[in-house]
């Protein structure tokens, strides 16, 4: 991501209503009477202290604030497809997003990341995810069956892909405002043995198998990509200064969304990971993420991206965090796919937010 | 029926490893309607006259017309009755021996009262317990009366151990509600302020007898246009946090801190008395484990509430931040509201030291109160310091004391000093 511009100042509307705050600038009216409560009803317990939480938002018992449905979510479409998307600690709002979908042994990741200094990146990300993934649902094409003519299908359909993501993310915006938003995409979808993914901006695909060496599947849209292109390690220059900017993405403003597509054969037991940076931020090698998925202690994918999110907030959670996993190879002991179709069924207090609505 | 709302003033944002928020929450109360007359239950008044020796043929005249006045302020149906106070308090009215000893006001008994006032005489001393102590007897005759208040004037004094009128005070404290006046230079602000402190009333000084019927008559309209009996302030801190002070910070400074009653384990109900159509403001300051950056929680819900009924609600917030531009900012509420507690510390720190003769330190807590008065831009207290001392320079707080100064002047500046200004427009 583009560094991060300060968070957002707090609105300060106070001024027309209470002649006081004319000469008290910082002095904003925080609770107004008839102000709307923060929640709706039906408001899972604390996530804290297992306390209630109270109409206007916040825990009876601890004071924490009750997470919106947009600051953290889960998706479990099949027993070995799942997702988490979190705020993290130091944002203020969830500006990732991601959309995942099953059918039979079929599976679709797509992770987008909202630019965080831009207006209403969390509705851009989650619009932009959700058609992404609608253009991704049905199998893709075989083209005329030679490895060419199939390439040239598949880039078709994920610049497809990116395209209607692009325009959901337009349609999100008004004409005039200063800072539209924007966001990444990356879109990984497993077809049998064959991985076919595709990235605009610094989101990432890995494949890591149970055994042997993984790899990063994506090429990062970023200042840090150029200069690992330029030789510079990738340690150094993903902790260089304009390492999260980045050079492609999603909005009004991006000059191109033709996304950069390929594909690779699984050949054994491993997991297909879609994630942002606030992941990789914290393990952006191979080996980092493969130690980290041993160290979740479990072969189920809900549970392993808990852990990953878990591990990248106690390392800072510097930025918002998503992680969608997908089991590959060989599918874990216990789980046997019986439905043919699921669509993205939810785990959780937490359902997929929908239209941003909720977000705020 | 009377509405309240609530607006907090507060800079939310707290650096890394922050721990203490504090905000100013404005409560403001409309269509409080009249006391006695909101259908919640009857209202009443007494008024306490000193009719100790001290007082004079011109003050005892000047102090029954004030009597009277108050007596013609009372909105007919509101039970009230007088005391004539000295050594020992009298029933000045009504004159029944037994059973209930306040009556409704109506023509009759106006006429009664204003006759009986004019036949009370001086004599004796001064001893104050007393006359709370009737005070509370006579409330507790007319159970029907929800709102009570009472008014008093006194010019000396007390005769009295301090601990005989602190227990009294105590067995008033959440009873009754008590203005007092004091008239000429002989009482002591300091005694009288906390009665009026313990009793949610108002303490000031009448410099001259012919100021007192118009005093009594704004004090009894005031009481009368509270049409809200009695209300809480309640304040919710979460599990594990501390409330390092809750004040009442506008119109009077009035720390309620020790006042506190538990309504449950995380919230406290702290006693504002009765309102009118008014609005008081509250600095409230809490101390929590601070949390990591980015997180945000709930550090005080302060409400107003009537009985049970909670009838609204400000929130108070805490989230933590790196961004030293946002964490680094005072509210200007808040600290327009801590520089006049520390105004109204230093008037009567530096009075007292005056009063000690300890010239070095009166002067250095005046010279401070002289610089808080301008950078709040409390104009009252100034033009009060000003008649205690001699201003060199206002900004730095350079004062000397007055050679001579008039004691009422003192006591003016004594009884003004918990007043406070609001951010100035």
């Amino acid at each position: 991501m583009t560094p991060d511009a300060p968070a957002a100042t707090p609105t300060l509307t106070a001024s027309e209503a209470n002649p006081l705050d004319e000469v008290s600038p910082i002095s904003a009216v925080t609770v107004r009477p008839g102000d709307r409560p923060a929640v709706e009803a039906d408001r899972a317990p604390c996530l804290q202290c297992g306390g209630v939480v109270d109409d206007d938002g916040y825990c009876t018992q601890c004071g924490t604030k009750a997470p919106s449905p947009r600051d953290h979510f889960e998706e479990q479409p099949a027993p070995w497809v799942a997702g988490v998307c979190d705020r993290g600690i130091r944002h203020t709002r969830n500006e990732d997003a991601m959309a995942l979908a099953v059918d039979g042994e079929r599976a679709v990741l797509v992770v987008c990341d909202g630019v965080s200094n831009c207006v209403d990146s969390d509705v851009a990300s989650l619009a932009a995810a959700k058609a992404a993934l609608d253009v991704l649902r049905p199998p893709l094409p075989k083209g005329l069956g030679v490895p060419e003519s199939v390439a040239a299908a598949v880039t078709k359909v994920f610049t497809d892909a990116a395209a209607a993501g692009n325009k959901a993310v337009l349609e999100t915006v008004h004409d005039d405002v200063p800072n539209p938003p924007s966001c990444t995409f990356v879109a990984a979808v497993l077809e049998g043995t064959t991985v076919h993914y595709c990235g605009i901006g610094d989101s990432r695909v890995y494949l890591l198998p149970d055994a042997g060496g993984g790899q990063i599947l994506t090429v990062d849209d970023s200042m840090a990509q150029v200069l690992i292109m330029g030789g510079t390690p990738r340690a150094e220059a993903e902790a260089s200064k304009q390492a999260h900017s980045i050079t492609k993405w999603l909005g009004k403003d991006s000059p191109d969304v033709v996304p950069r597509v390929g594909q690779v054969e699984v050949t054994g037991p491993g997991w297909l990971l879609a994630c942002s940076d606030g992941l990789w931020n914290y393990a952006s090698e191979p080996d980092a993420l493969q130690a980290q998925l041993q160290a979740a202690g479990s072969s189920e994918p809900h549970a392993i991206a808990t852990h990953l999110v878990a591990f990248a907030n106690k390392s800072g959670g510097q930025d918002n965090i998503t992680v969608a996993l997908a089991r590959v190879g060989q599918r874990p002991v216990e789980e046997v796919s019986t439905s043919s179709t699921s669509d993205s069924s939810t785990v959780g207090n937490n359902a997929a937010p929908d239209g941003g609505e909720s977000h705020g | 029926m009377a509405d309240f709302s609530a607006a907090v003033y507060q800079n939310e944002f707290l650096p890394d490893g922050g721990t203490d928020v504090h905000a100013i929450v404005t409560i403001e109360c409309s269509g409080a309607g009249t006391a006695g007359q909101t259908g919640s239950g009857a209202a009443g008044e007494i008024i306490i006259i000193d009719t100790s020796g001290s007082m004079g043929q011109s003050a005892m005249a000047a102090a029954k017309h004030a009597a009277q006045a108050a007596v013609n302020e009372i909105v007919d149906g509101t039970y009230f009755a007088v005391i004539s106070g000295n050594g020992a308090a009298f029933l000045a009215y009504p004159l029944v021996n037994s059973g209930p000893a306040m009556v409704p006001m109506s023509d009759a008994t106006r006429a009664e009262a204003i006759d009986a006032i004019s036949r009370l005489r001086s004599g004796g001393g001064t001893e104050i317990s007393t006359w709370l102590d009737m005070a509370g007897v006579l409330f507790t005759s007319v159970p029907q009366v929800i709102q009570r208040h009472a008014i008093l004037l006194t010019d000396g004094e007390n005769n009295e151990p301090d601990q005989v009128l602190d227990e009294a005070i105590a067995r008033a404290t959440g009873y009754y509600q008590c203005d007092c006046r004091g008239v000429g230079v002989d009482w002591k602000v300091e005694e009288i302020r906390r009665i009026a402190q313990a009793l949610l009333g108002t303490v000031d000084i009448i410099p001259s007898e012919a100021q007192m019927a118009a005093e009594f008559e704004a004090m009894m309209q005031k009481s009368m246009a509270r049409g809200v009996a009695d209300a809480q302030l309640r304040v919710w801190t979460p599990q594990g946090a501390q409330i390092l002070f809750v004040r009442q910070v506008s119109p009077t400074v009035e720390d309620l801190t020790s006042r506190r009653t538990a309504v449950n384990d995380l919230t406290g109900a702290y006693p504002t008395g009765a309102w009118a159509d008014e609005s008081r403001d509250y600095h409230v300051a809490i101390r929590l484990a601070a949390k990591d950056v980015g997180q945000e929680q709930l550090a005080a819900r302060v409400q107003l509430a009537i009985g049970e009924e909670v009838k609204a609600q400000g929130l108070v917030k805490a989230k933590w931040s790196d961004d030293s531009e946002l964490t680094t900012r005072i509210d200007q509420q808040v600290a327009h509201y801590t520089g006049q507690t520390e105004l109204a510390e230093a008037i009567q720190e530096g009075l007292a030291a005056k009063a000690a003769g300890n010239e070095e330190l009166a002067t250095t807590k005046l010279g401070r109160a002289v610089q808080l008065a301008k950078e709040t831009g409390n104009d009252e207290a100034t033009s009060k310091l000003r008649k205690v001392v001699d201003i060199d320079d206002e900004d730095a707080g350079t004062v000397r004391l007055k050679k001579s100064v008039e004691k009422a002047d003192e006591m003016a500046l004594d009884t003004a000093s918990t007043k406070t200004t609001r951010v100035r427009k």
